[in-house]
């Protein structure tokens, strides 16, 4: 009987226990909606999460979009940045009045085939009167370094801490390096015998020479400069190898004036016609 | 006569002992009786309590079944959905300083219903300075919607030269402008404030900064060396002057010294920007005691 008893004991409290289940769990005819809505009331938090998450993935495929439209825009292709502020007013002695805040970036990317890798520091610093912002440290690293006419102007970039300037000429380098390589390829393709690439469609050099007139050679040196304000201009220049021969019979100095001349007529002609005038010059007439 | 007694009391003690047995096994089968009707009560209510925790049992195990059905697409992705959010929230918070970071360059933009509006910032040498804005409304052509560029700024010029055939170009080639006037502009204003006291007499200036007309003087001893230069910058994309005239203001003629300095200056003022050359003058005034003793 004791077991019986005992029996009778634990089938009460289990019946207990389920009745309780069984209120916490809604009747089968109250539908679905109440099971999210008492979800929803359990787990309030979590689903806010839940519905910002959608919003979350369709807002960064904007802003995915907006990215790709400025590097369209700019030909600047940021893949990284990083910030840091310091608050000078706690380390430096400052006036009243007067907040200092220090700022380190760090950013990198790309301008079509230039790698670069900046870190520079600004300097803030809030008066009454107004907001002053200054760089006072710039670091650049840029690859390929085999251009070597980028790196004179990044050490002049960095000493002046001019940013806008870097990235400006930076721009405007890649244009006339795009588009000496674009030049120099489409007359490689035009007069494929003539036309001599040593370095291939990069290099800075065309050479102008025929089997038909042996001897003679005509080098084209094309240099992309930038002066001290970060202002990049083409330079070119001709070079002549003429057979010794033929300098003796030129007495009216044809082969001594030519670099002067080929000057000249770059800025009558421009450069692609310039260029072609001379590769025809060593083109026989019945190329 | 005393031999009948004894024995009743034999059978008294007999029969008590009789009832007793039968009290006792009365009571014996009264509890037995008892405890089977107990037994059975209890039988019956475990048969009961049983039937009742079964239905029960059904009852829970058909409701956990919904709510799990119901809830089945909610629950597993609940958990995967927390860290992922955590995932596409740090890509957020860095494409978002990403876009930030393109005013670094000095040019930036922002996309609008109509087109972008592009925030041109400038700077010289290290001093950030002012940005301007341009809002292009992409359409067939490219139009200016408006723009907060200074109006003798020619930007008709550049916009008729490449705003329809190259934007980039377009709006590099303002960059450079605007730099530059605002770099003419900062070496003005330096110039105005910090230098006044080495000016004789108001700085000349127009907005676009590329005509700059002033009167120095450079004291030695006793003696004032007044001078007057003018400086002109034609190339607007550049912020140091391309045509430098200094004159000397005094009624006498010039020492050949002194007319290596007017010529010094001349050549200064072509090369270091203004603020500076007037810098070096303040410092200087120590050293041409030096050297003219």
């Amino acid at each position: 009987m004791d077991a019986q008893r005992a029996e009778v004991r634990a089938l009460e409290a289990e019946i207990a226990a389920l009745q309780r289940a069984c209120e916490e769990l809604p009747a089968p005819w109250e539908g679905t909606a109440r099971v999210r809505k008492s979800f929803q009331e359990t787990h309030q938090s979590d689903s806010k999460r839940w519905e910002s998450s959608k919003d979350l993935k369709s807002h960064l495929g904007h802003l995915k979009s907006e990215l790709s439209f400025l590097s369209t825009l700019t030909g600047f292709n940021i893949r990284n940045y990083t910030k840091q502020t310091e608050d000078l007013a706690k380390t430096e002695m400052t006036e009243e009045g007067i907040k200092k805040v220090l700022q380190r970036h760090r950013l990198s990317g790309n301008c079509h085939m230039v790698t670069f890798q900046l870190e520079f520091q600004i300097l803030e610093i809030q008066t009454k009167e107004n907001l002053s912002s200054v760089i006072t440290d710039l670091n650049i690293i840029m690859e390929p370094t085999e251009y070597l006419e980028l790196s004179e102007f990044v050490s002049r970039a960095e000493e002046r801490r001019d940013l806008f300037m870097f990235f400006r000429s930076l721009h405007f380098f890649v244009e006339w390096y795009e588009y000496r390589k674009r030049t120099f390829k489409h007359f490689k393709d035009k007069y494929p015998d003539t036309v001599h690439l040593s370095e291939g469609s990069c290099s800075s050099c065309m050479e102008i020479h025929s089997a038909r007139r042996p001897g003679f050679e005509l080098v084209i040196v094309w240099r992309i400069q930038m002066d001290e304000e970060g202002k990049v201009s083409p330079k070119l220049d001709l070079l002549t190898k003429v057979p010794g021969r033929a300098l003796e019979l030129d007495r009216n100095r044809v082969i001594e004036t030519a670099p002067q001349n080929f000057r000249t007529l770059l800025g009558v002609l421009g450069i692609e016609a310039a260029l072609e005038s001379l590769i025809k010059l060593l083109c026989a007439e019945n190329d | 006569t005393a031999g009948i007694l004894i024995p009743d009391l034999c059978v008294l003690a007999h029969l008590e002992r009789l009832e007793a047995q039968v009290n006792k096994s009365h009571k014996k089968s009264e509890e037995l009786q008892s405890a089977q009707a107990e037994e059975s009560a209890l039988e019956t209510k475990i048969h009961q309590l049983r039937h009742i925790r079964d239905k029960l049992r059904a009852e829970v195990k058909q409701r956990q079944a919904r709510a799990n059905a119901s809830s089945a697409n909610v629950e597993p992705d609940q958990t995967v959905e927390i860290s992922e959010q955590d995932v596409l929230e740090r890509k957020q918070e860095n494409m978002k300083a990403i876009l930030q970071a393109y005013h670094f360059t000095g040019l930036s933009g922002k996309v609008t219903s109509r087109g972008v509006c592009v925030c041109i910032s400038t700077a010289f040498e290290g001093n950030l300075l002012d940005s301007y804005f341009v809002d292009l409304v992409i359409q067939k052509p490219l139009q200016i919607h408006h723009h907060s560029i200074p109006v003798f700024i020619p930007l008709e010029k550049i916009a008729a030269k490449y705003l329809q055939t190259d934007i980039q170009h377009f709006l590099f080639s303002l960059c450079e402008y605007l730099n530059a006037y605002s770099g003419r502009k900062y070496q003005a204003d330096q110039l105005q404030s910090d230098f006044a006291a080495l000016l004789t007499g108001p700085l000349q200036r127009n907005p676009l900064c590329n005509l700059l007309s002033f009167t120095y003087k450079v004291d030695l001893g006793d003696r004032s060396f007044p001078f007057c230069a003018r400086l002109l910058y034609k190339d607007l994309t550049r912020t140091l002057p391309t045509d430098v005239t200094v004159t000397y203001q005094g009624m006498e003629a010039l020492s050949t010294a002194w007319e290596k300095h007017r010529a010094s200056h001349e050549t200064l003022f072509c090369t270091v920007p203004l603020h500076r050359v007037f810098a070096s003058f303040s410092r200087e005034g120590e050293k041409l005691d030096l050297s003219l003793s």
